[in-house]
């Protein structure tokens, strides 16, 4: 169980390195890029595991990445969604966008009227599930970088540079 | 204390719109657009509005005793991502503003920022390639499925990279990618019937989805720009579209439900 979980940190950190890649990433940012999507996805997996919803699991996940970036955001001197983009995408539900997609193509050419209702059953279920997960995982990496604006603790720091140039002009005058 | 003399009207606008351009083509979201443009207007003693729209920015420019100065709309290129450029804008104008830097000073960092993709381009290819394997191991596959995977993302890449180069619509350039990859494995699963296949085609196509404005879309619609929102929005759906569109067809060529 642990390995299993262990293997997968390593692979959702490889696929956050390739959309850094495609993205354009600074450099400096890539190796915090490669733990921030290892950790923000083993906690989902992590949450699936103990069985509380997929959707909560990915809500969960996307709002540690969120915190975790805006941390580095810090640390690396780079805007908190050059982290937090390229580690939240390992976690899109393609499988269930793949199934609801495939299920609508089965539905327009099915003709029995109970296979329909079981085939209708399941494409809605999938792409519901795609629908919330990936709602869920964009309000859960945004609430993050909203409330701990990077901008509001710089903007401090330079009015009190500037009162204190304008102090100086009056000074001078 | 160095006084710094009111710079050219013409020369500062312009200079505003470049930025601001450069940054909604390499993927900021609007709020960064407006802040990072307004923060640097400010370092010259100087309002800005914005009107921000997904292909044109218009900006006018108010010096403090509200004498309208300058405005001008320029038309922003399709989007071509590079966080890089981002993270190095927002860099330079703290500077501009703590530092006090001139505009012919900022028109030279300009041409020195590194506009160019950063990572050479086998890396991106092997990478995303990788990234695409990964994906796969992660929704359960195989190795021969990471392997097919792995192929089918390097290729739907190259022919994305390529199709663009010939400038064709973008996301006609999407379904083409889309249909490459999906193919190719469909190609491997036609024959090899008696494998399971499942895994590898649904996750071949995935180094496309459009994360960056999907998550710049809902980031908008919070901030309160609407319709930057539902533009970003409508824009993801239809390179949704693009992609379901290519699995479709590779899907249908080889009968695979």
């Amino acid at each position: 169980m642990d390995f299993a979980l262990l293997e997968k940190g390593i692979w959702l950190g490889c696929a956050g390195i390739g959309f850094a890649v495609l993205f354009n990433v600074p450099r400096r940012t890539l190796g915090i890029i490669y733990i921030i999507a290892a950790l923000g996805g083993l906690l989902k997996f992590y949450l699936i595991s103990l069985e509380s919803g997929l959707v909560f699991a990915a809500l969960c996940g996307s709002s540690l990445i969120g915190f975790l970036s805006v941390l580095a955001a810090h640390y690396r001197k780079a805007p908190p969604m050059t982290f937090a983009l390229p580690a939240l995408i390992p976690m899109i539900p393609g499988f269930f966008a793949y199934k609801a997609m495939v299920g609508v193509m089965k539905l327009t050419a099915e003709q029995d009227p109970e296979v329909y209702t079981k085939l209708f059953f399941e494409t809605v279920k999938n792409g519901l599930s795609a629908c919330f997960i990936i709602l869920a995982l964009a309000a859960g990496v945004a609430i993050p970088l909203l409330i701990t604006r990077k901008e509001t603790v710089k903007r401090i720091k330079t009015d009190i540079v500037l009162e204190k140039q304008l102090e100086n002009l009056e000074e001078e005058n | 204390m160095e006084i710094v003399a009111k710079p050219n009207k013409y020369e500062l606008g312009e200079m505003l719109l470049e930025i601001g351009s450069l940054l909604i083509v390499s993927g900021a979201n609007t709020e960064r657009v407006k802040v990072t443009i307004s923060r640097i207007a400010s370092a010259f003693c100087c309002d800005s509005d914005l009107m921000i729209t997904n292909h044109a920015l218009m900006i006018t420019l108010t010096y403090k005793d509200h004498i309208k100065t300058f405005t001008s709309v320029k038309w922003v290129p399709n989007m071509h991502l590079n966080f890089n450029l981002i993270s190095d804008i927002s860099t330079m104008s703290w500077k501009i503003v703590e530092e006090k830097w001139s505009v012919e000073r900022i028109n030279k960092e300009m041409k020195l920022l590194d506009r160019k993709p950063l990572y050479p381009r086998f890396a991106v290819l092997f990478l995303v390639a990788l990234a695409g394997a990964s994906f796969c191991r992660l929704f359960g596959g195989g190795l021969i499925e990471m392997i097919l995977c792995f192929s089918g993302s390097f290729v739907g890449l190259f022919v994305r990279q390529e199709t663009m180069k010939l400038k064709f619509n973008f996301y006609l350039c999407i379904f083409f990618a889309a249909l490459t990859s999906s193919f190719l494995v469909g190609l491997y699963s036609f024959w090899n019937p008696e494998g399971e296949f499942i895994h590898a085609l649904s996750t071949s196509v995935l180094f496309l989805i459009p994360g960056v404005p999907m998550i710049n879309s809902f980031s908008d619609l919070i901030d309160g720009n609407i319709l930057n929102g539902t533009t970003r929005g409508v824009n993801v759906l239809v390179i949704a579209f693009a992609i379901a569109l290519g699995l479709m067809v590779s899907l249908l060529i080889f009968n695979l439900h």
